[in-house]
């Protein structure tokens, strides 16, 4: 078992990382915001944290408190600014905001390294460190899905005129998306850095939404466990797929495929659906006699079989 | 047409009179989307306790007459006063935090969510911070839950449900909210006759309780029974006000209703 853990110790440590960065996404994402400002505070986070460490010697968990609280400060920033976009523009604005974050890092001169990046910016992380990171942080997640707050979040993302007719200042809960998103990204961004000790301008590109939406559209993005689902499929397939070698992307790709076609609502959401249908059953083989005829026999004595 | 204009149907001389211990008072409010004058010129005043109806055919402008009250559409021109309380500039939000309440003409309830959830949804509304206020909260969803006659069904979901069961679910997160203005925007449509009797009988005793109502609804001769005061629209204006009777006899009602050619007929 430890041989197995220090052989698959990277994978493990960017489950953690990886999941904090499909988090980013997840977390708007329930809230009916279409938002990817998280995977642009995953850049913000991980270079802050790198400039940090390596011009102003800060320790590590200083450089990651300070990535968080910059992540969430820019991604509220922002929502401010594009709270009246909805849908597909505010996906694109996010989106933009991601790359204009790339090209700012490439002109950063000393500050960022620019196209080189950043490098010796190692911090005393373990996976101990992550995991406690990604408990706090489930378990915060976990809160805001259940009781009065999931229900509330559930109606601003379901039908925001309708949240707002019931007291809940729908614009609000918006932004609150943004600042989590962000402090996630900055999160993510941050530790990743840091157990890396590099950071480059191609580390922050579009592939990482591309990643980010993937991961909650296998999973589902109702809830944090649809997240930590596609997480663990999309970090460790590269691991299962070896053997198919230079198929992996085609396999990838059919993966994706099939999910958005016939997963609509990702792994979770088959789970729940499957979960209700088999309760309703229970439910109406509870409430119908037992030596009551199944429903189309009935139908079929009465002559309503039509 | 001025509210002079509307008095004929029996609405009275004192509108300043109820003003002054209105619940809610609109004046002059219009709702325009382009050229489209979808609510024109209405004034109304709801005073408390009262059940308060809207009639008038499809199009007239009921719907987007609620919207604005309850400030989900911006007003084109107008003023709104909720218990004294000018409100015609404030978020839609708040509306509900003052103890305004509402149903939507289409279900509106949220697809996931047990029938006990979506009621809850109205009776968190009125605040669920500490273990007392949801302790209140969750007797206030049993309650509302007992009165709209869904008790059994708290672990159900929508799609469980009949459409008749759905509308009451959004009534009961209305009435759980516990509010002092009610408005209702077709409760009963797609009810049964008992179903409808059931409702009209649950807003009688919430009239009852003291709970100001404002109803929409298109069957005549239930808002003739169930309402105290009755106003009619068509084309976006207030075409009649008063007691029920008085307003659906009044030629223009029946002209909007039934047109010049029917009216010649009746």
């Amino acid at each position: 078992m430890i041989d197995w853990y220090f052989s698959h110790i990277v994978l493990i440590q960017s489950t953690f990382t990886t999941l904090l960065l499909a988090l980013s996404v997840q977390v708007p994402l329930r809230a009916g915001v279409f938002s990817f400002a998280g995977v642009g505070c995953y850049g913000i986070g991980g270079y802050l944290a790198a400039i940090g460490m390596v011009h102003y010697g800060l320790s590590t968990a200083t450089a990651i408190l300070l990535a968080a609280v910059a992540g969430g400060a820019v991604a509220y920033a922002l929502g401010l600014l594009i709270q009246r976009l909805t849908g597909l523009y505010l996906a694109m604005a996010t989106v933009a905001f991601t790359l204009i974050i790339s090209v700012l890092v490439v002109n950063g001169g000393d500050l960022t390294g620019g196209a080189s990046g950043l490098f010796g910016a190692l911090g005393m992380l373990d996976t101990g460190h992550l995991l406690a990171v990604v408990v706090v942080v489930v378990a915060a997640l976990t809160f805001t899905e259940l009781g009065p707050l999931g229900r509330r979040i559930e109606a601003v993302r379901e039908d925001p005129e309708l949240a707002s007719a019931m007291g809940i200042d729908v614009a609000r809960y918006r932004r609150a998306t943004f600042a989590v998103s962000g402090m996630l990204g900055g999160l993510s961004g941050s530790m990743t850095v840091l157990l890396r000790s590099t950071v480059t301008p191609d580390d922050i590109n579009f592939h990482l939404v591309v990643l980010a939406l993937t991961i909650i559209i296998v999973g589902g993005s109702r809830s944090w466990i649809g997240a930590l689902i596609g997480t663990v499929i999309f970090v460790w397939m590269p691991e299962v797929l070896a053997f198919v070698g230079e198929w992996e992307d085609v396999v990838y790709g059919v993966l994706v495929a099939a999910a958005a076609v016939y997963l609509p609502g990702g792994v979770t959401g088959a789970a729940v659906d499957g979960y209700r249908k088999y309760r309703r059953k229970r439910r109406e083989a509870a409430a119908s006699p037992p030596d009551a005829p199944p429903p189309q026999q009935a139908a079929a004595a009465v002559g309503g079989d039509s | 047409m001025t509210s002079s204009a509307l008095a004929g149907a029996g609405a009275g001389d004192g509108r300043d009179a109820e003003a002054a211990t209105s619940v809610l008072r609109a004046d002059d409010v219009a709702v325009h989307f382009g050229g489209v004058k979808a609510v024109d010129g209405v004034s109304i005043v709801l005073t408390p306790g009262r059940l308060f109806g809207i009639l008038g055919p499809n199009g007239s402008g009921k719907s987007t007459l609620l919207a604005a009250l309850t400030r989900l559409v911006p007003l084109t021109r107008g003023r709104l006063e909720f218990e004294g309380r000018r409100y015609d500039r404030v978020r839609p939000h708040t509306i509900a935090a003052r103890g305004v309440a509402r149903t939507f003409q289409t279900v509106r309830i949220l697809p996931g969510r047990t029938v006990f959830d979506n009621v809850a949804l109205g009776a968190e509304s009125a605040g669920s911070g500490s273990k007392a206020e949801r302790g209140r909260a969750r007797e206030r969803v049993r309650r509302a839950i007992e009165r709209t006659g869904l008790s059994g069904k708290e672990r159900h979901r929508p799609d469980e449900l009949s459409y008749g069961h759905q509308r009451r679910v959004e009534i009961a997160r209305a009435i759980a909210s516990e509010p002092t203005l009610l408005l209702l925007d077709e409760p009963t449509a797609g009810m049964n006759r008992q179903e409808r009797d059931d409702i009209t009988g649950l807003l009688a005793d919430l009239r009852a309780e003291g709970l100001t109502q404002l109803l929409i609804e298109h069957d005549v001769q239930m808002m003739v029974d169930a309402c105290d005061h009755l106003f009619a629209m068509n084309f976006g204006a207030l075409i009649a006000e008063g007691e029920p009777e008085a307003v659906v006899r009044h030629p223009a009602v029946q002209e909007a209703y039934l047109g010049t050619q029917g009216r010649a007929h009746a």
